[in-house]
């Protein structure tokens, strides 16, 4: 018998339970650097199929299986299970509202991702083949370009527990940064002009939640700095 | 069929306490302690300046333990604000904004801070 796995994990079925509650379970630890999702996929394979959390690629691309796991966000599929203190406790993202066990709505999320409009912007003229860039102004979007959206940082950040309905939370940030250092986008005055205002960029108080839960190592901290640097220099 | 209010998942309760939310949380602690301080050792100052009887009944009162506590919180409050003011001040201007620096000052100056708070508690003790 190979030694066990303790977890204890946040349920909530909407058509049966008034309140969450945690539940236990066991599951054998089966070979060497394995990760949690592979401890959930047995729960929901072989102990208990009611057990619901989203789950795609599996090697921490898609984003899809972001929870609290012992008290800070990460993404399930990338964090082994040797390195975590038994039990393990495993909660939906914070301050979200929750659909059913550790699947929660992220609407909200999404809905700011849209307001700062992700995507190239321009006014000169297509060129007849790609807008280029230098090395250089290409290597300006390393530390940026990798975000998957998973949600870990924003659901971690206690000034978006509060404000989220106004303060744009750190990857909704960070990805604003993204598009506001991309030498190819014409729109960086209006991506600015939107960002500068008390609750939307300055409810940033420097916890630093973001950047210890960030599964690509990223640091939203930083780029929130970045912005609000880049407002100051255009005044100036 | 009634529609459910869906639950928040937990967040401030169940969210571990990592030394840059630490930090962040004590520098607003700490300048809320200062900002009440000013008002109080302002009425006291006040309260010194009516006759030597008074001056006597508020040194008396800065004395006392409550006094004294009040002093210790002051400081231990203005250290730790004076420190981590300079690290946030770092950081805005974009020094030491690796992932390691913000994790690594975030530790020095609660150090700092309770290093400070314990050789003020045995100095006013």
């Amino acid at each position: 018998m190979s030694n066990m796995i303790k977890l204890e994990i946040y349920r909530y079925d909407p058509e049966k339970d008034d309140v969450p509650s945690m539940q236990s379970y066991e599951v054998p630890h089966e070979q060497k650097g394995m990760k949690l999702l592979e401890a959930l996929n047995y729960i929901k394979w072989h102990i208990d199929g009611t057990l619901t959390f989203r789950r795609s690629c599996g090697e921490g691309v898609c984003g899809s299986d972001g929870m609290n796991i012992n008290g800070v966000n990460g993404l399930a599929c990338i964090t082994p299970i040797a390195g975590l203190k038994q039990p393990i406790r495993l909660r939906p993202l914070p301050s979200m509202e929750v659909i059913r066990d550790l699947v929660v709505d992220t609407t909200h999320f999404f809905d700011q991702y849209r307001q700062i409009k992700p995507w190239l912007q321009t006014t000169s003229p297509a060129p007849e083949h790609e807008r280029l860039q230098t090395p250089d102004e290409r290597a300006e979007l390393d530390g940026l370009y990798e975000c998957i959206m998973c949600g870990c940082c924003t659901t971690s950040c206690p000034s978006w527990w509060w404000n989220g309905d106004r303060f744009m939370g750190p990857a909704v940030l960070l990805q604003a940064d993204r598009w506001i250092k991309d030498s190819r986008d014409e729109a960086t005055g209006e991506r600015l002009d939107q960002l500068e205002d008390a609750f939307k960029l300055y409810r940033c108080h420097q916890i630093m939640n973001c950047m210890e839960a960030c599964p690509k190592g990223l640091n939203p901290t930083a780029a929130i700095n970045h912005i609000k640097r880049t407002l100051l220099n255009r005044k100036s | 069929m009634a529609i459910k209010q869906a639950p928040l998942s937990p967040r401030l309760s169940i969210y571990r306490w990592l030394p840059g939310m630490i930090a962040s949380i004590a520098h607003r602690g700490s300048g809320v302690v200062l900002v009440l301080s000013v008002p109080c050792y302002l009425w006291i100052l006040h309260g010194m300046t009516g006759s030597p009887q008074d001056f006597d009944s508020a040194v008396a009162l800065l004395h006392s333990p409550l006094g004294r506590l009040g002093l210790w919180l002051a400081s231990a409050a203005l250290i730790y604000h004076f420190f981590n003011g300079i690290r946030f001040l770092c950081l805005d201007a974009g020094w030491g904004e690796s992932r390691d620096m913000m994790r690594n000052s975030a530790r020095v100056v609660i150090v700092i801070a309770a290093v400070a708070a314990i050789v003020l508690g045995v100095l006013l003790w």
